[in-house]
This record gives structure tokens, sequence and C-alpha cells, in this order.
């Protein structure tokens, strides 16, 4: 049994009309000890330097998270307790180092503000945590999907949460599900709108049912990444959302 | 490979709201009332140009002398400019507790129906001095809550003959009264439709849009 996975960020219409770099960024990794490890960021599309913090906000989490990792025994149990340590202590790192970024370029910490969501999965249990919009959504072999939180959301729609606020702590969801999740998307809010139906914030099958299916039929989707490219660059999805987005994708299988 | 690709769920559209707090008292007859009038037209055109905030601006209109809802929040792509008929005295305090009252009933349908919304506008244009009798320093007291919760956004426009001082007392430090040009209602119009065409197209984390210039008048500070 392995990991498969694939990553991929698209730039929106509405940033490349204003020749803003793709502000997303997501990535991951696979442990030793076959522990997935992934997260996403968005940067705030007012924060000038919204690209760099988004990247350097997953790299902190992936290498601290990683680090930890290797100094754990991972058991079959998970406990919230032991996620919200976890995940705090992970989410501290990353204020540090987007601090000593602010520090080093000139930059004020809001010139750096994005969310950010992080999951760690193993066979038996996923934990995850969110700061801030976007969505994580996992998935049982018969094609039920479930939404780990429901995305931080101002009383206005175009405001949300940012790691680099000060009580992004407090903002932090956090959440621990037993069993084992045979698919995993985690993505920026640039597909909210197209993949959960808000009025009850359910994750809608038809969305991720193909997505799972693609990587339940792709061996190497890094490789054969073609249908993730091109479904983010469509036309479909441009003419409803101009937003950046992200899709991180894994399942874990023969 | 066999595999379809995603579909998307239909969500409700984001929505945008603006109340217009329309002066309709009896000095705008005439002219005043007329070029307000070609004003409402032209920002229902102007806003229809962009096809996703057609969809996301909703408009109410409360006129006052009397106080009443002239339009009911309406998305432009089905609103239909009225003729507003200039008669009767300046209820302002009234009007603007009609108008603040008027949103908080819409955000709660918003919320009961899973539809979000952005920070809402109040635009208020007048071009005479409250009532003598008219309750406005509560209602600026509500304005002044409202703006410092930052649970909307309120301008008020004065028409020549428009009692500035009281104006300034109605809404915040940071946003003076706007004194029109003349009757240049047009240009108003569509700055306010540009606004809200930037305001409905903008994303998470937009601190603050940046608003278009002002060419239509002049701050009053």
């Amino acid at each position: 049994m392995v990991w498969r996975a694939i990553v991929r960020s698209s730039v929106g219409t509405s940033h490349k009309k204003r020749q803003m770099p793709c502000q997303d960024y997501g990535q991951y990794f696979i442990s030793s000890d076959d522990v997935f490890v992934g997260a996403v960021s968005d940067g705030a599309g007012s924060a000038k330097h919204a690209d760099v913090g988004a990247e350097l906000a997953v790299k902190t989490a992936l290498f601290n998270a990683g680090d930890w990792l290797e100094r754990q025994r991972i058991s079959l149990a998970f406990t919230q307790t032991q996620a919200e340590t976890i995940f705090s202590w992970v989410l501290e790192t990353v204020v540090t180092a987007l601090k000593q970024e602010a520090a080093n370029t000139g930059y004020s910490l809001n010139d750096l503000a994005c969310t950010l969501l992080i999951f760690i999965a193993t066979p038996d249990w996923v934990a995850a945590m969110q700061v801030g919009d976007g969505f994580i959504v996992v998935g049982s072999h018969s094609h039920e999907y479930y939404l780990l939180f429901q995305p931080s959301k101002g009383e206005f729609i175009n405001e949300t949460a940012f790691v680099t606020a000060p009580n992004a702590l407090d903002e932090m969801q956090v959440c621990v599900r037993s069993g084992k999740q045979e698919f995993i998307c985690a993505a920026t809010d640039g597909l909210e709108r197209v993949a959960i139906r808000m009025d009850e914030w359910l994750p809608f099958a038809k969305f991720f049912q193909p997505l799972q299916e693609y990587m339940w039929a792709t061996s190497s989707p890094e490789q054969e990444d073609e249908y993730i490219r091109n479904f983010l660059d469509s036309e479909r999805l441009n003419a409803r959302t101009d937003d950046d987005k992200t899709l991180l994708l894994c399942v874990y299988g023969r | 490979m066999g595999v379809g690709l995603p579909e998307f769920v239909e969500n409700p559209e984001n929505r945008c709201p603006v109340v217009l707090l329309l002066d309709t008292s009896g000095s705008m007859a005439g002219e005043p009332i007329r070029a307000l009038n070609r004003g409402l037209t032209v920002f229902q055109e102007a806003v229809q140009e962009d096809e996703q905030a057609a969809l996301r601006v909703e408009v109410a209109i409360v006129a006052f002398g009397p106080v009443r809802l002239v339009q009911d929040f309406v998305t432009i792509d089905q609103f239909v400019p009225p003729e507003l008929e200039a008669n009767g005295l300046t209820p302002m305090g009234e009007a603007v507790d009609y108008a603040l009252d008027l949103l908080e009933s819409r955000k709660e349908t918003y919320r009961t129906s899973g539809i979000q919304y952005y920070r809402p506008w109040v635009f208020l244009i007048t071009d005479g001095a409250p009532n003598l009798n008219s309750p406005w320093q509560r209602a600026a007291q509500r304005i002044k809550e409202a703006e410092g919760n930052r649970k909307l956004s309120f301008f008020a426009v004065g028409v020549q003959g428009a009692d500035i001082d009281t104006l300034r007392q109605i809404v915040t430090l940071e946003r003076p009264p706007m004194l029109l040009h003349g009757l240049d209602f047009k240009s108003m119009f569509v700055w306010l439709s540009d606004s809200m065409r930037r305001v409905s197209s903008s994303t998470v984390g937009g601190e603050m849009v940046a608003l278009p210039p002002v060419g239509w008048g002049q701050i009053t500070t």
C-alpha cells in the first residue's frame, strides 16, 4: 500500500489581468514511516508579498511537521489534544518564519498574510488544521465525502483569517478523524464555490468523485498531471472563479 | 483515461448591497429631481455593463420627505429605475433609521439563505437640512457605531443648499461629506457603479478596495 498524490496551483484570471503572480502554494511529503503530510496556503489578495508568505508558510509547516514526525512513534490512535499540541506548535514556527522573513526583507508581516491548511494522514487517521478559508474534504471508497471544517469567514465574503493576524491561534480549527480515509482533497478558496454547497457546507459529491477516480486510475499522478492541469486552467472553471486555485489530492492504496 | 470531469455545484451568487437614501423633499423639485432620476438610470446601465456585478449588486431605494421604500432590494439585472417625485419635508433621521433597519433585515435574509455578502454601502443624497424634530443625532450615533464595527460604509453627498455642517456630524471623520458639483448626478452615479463593480469583485483579504477618484464633487473637510 502506498500514498499517491498530486498538487497543482493555477493563477486566477483576475490575477492575470492585473499581472499579479499566483499567490497560492501547496506541497506535501511522505515520511519514512509512510505518514502523509500536506499543506496549502492562499496569500491574501491585498498583501503585497502574499506569494512569498504562502510558499514560506507551507514549506515551514511541512518541514516542522516532518521534523516532529521523525521524533515520534506514530500510533494507531491520535487524540484531539495531541493534534492541537502539534498544530499549535507548527503554526508558531510558521509565524516565526514569516516574522523572520519580514525582518530580513523589510516587508511588514501583513505583506505576507496568508491562510494555511495542513493535514497529517496515516492509514488509521487524519489530523488537520485550518486558519482562514479553503477546504479539506475526505472521501470513502463508496464516494461519501466529508468536509473537515467550515471555512472561517468574517461577516463579509471578502474577509477571512490569516496566520499573520495576532489572533491566528484562536482562529485555528483542529480535528482528528479516525478510520481509513481513501481520498483526501485540500484546496484554496478559489474552488470553494464550485465544490462546496455553501448553504449547508456540504461537499458536492459530483465534484469530488471524478477527482477520486482519476487518482485511482493513475499510478503516478505527478507525472500524468495533464488531467488536473487542464481542469484547473479550463475555461469552464475560470468562468466560475477568477481567483487563484490550488488542488492537493491524495489516495492511499495499491 | 475514461475519467469524467468534476461537476460544479450551483451556489447562490454573492451579494453586494447598496441602499440609496434619497432626499425627495419639496426643494428637490424641478431640475434637481429630474437630474437625480436620470442618474439612477445611468447607475443601472453602468452596473449592467458588468455581467458579474449585475448579478451581485443589489440596490434598495429609500426616499424621504416622507420616508418610503421606493424599491426593495433587487439585483441590478432586475432593477427598473423609478421616477421619483419631489414633495414634503426632510425627515433625514427617520430615513437613516429606516435604511439601517432595512439593511439589517436584508442581512438576516442572506444569512438564512446561505448567501455570502460584501460590506453594504449606504449612500445618502440630500439638498437640505433635517426637519427640526428629526432624530438625526440618534441616527448619526447609529451610523458611527456601524462604521466603527465595520458593519457598513456610509457616504453622504450634499447637493447645493445642503446643510453640510449637519452632514459632517452624521458621517465619520474618515468619510467626510461630499458636495456635488452642480447637478452632476450622472458622474456621481458612474462613480458609484464603478465603485460597486470593484467592491463586488473584490476577493478575500481585500482590506480596502481602492475606489476610483472622485471627479463629481468636492470633499468638504
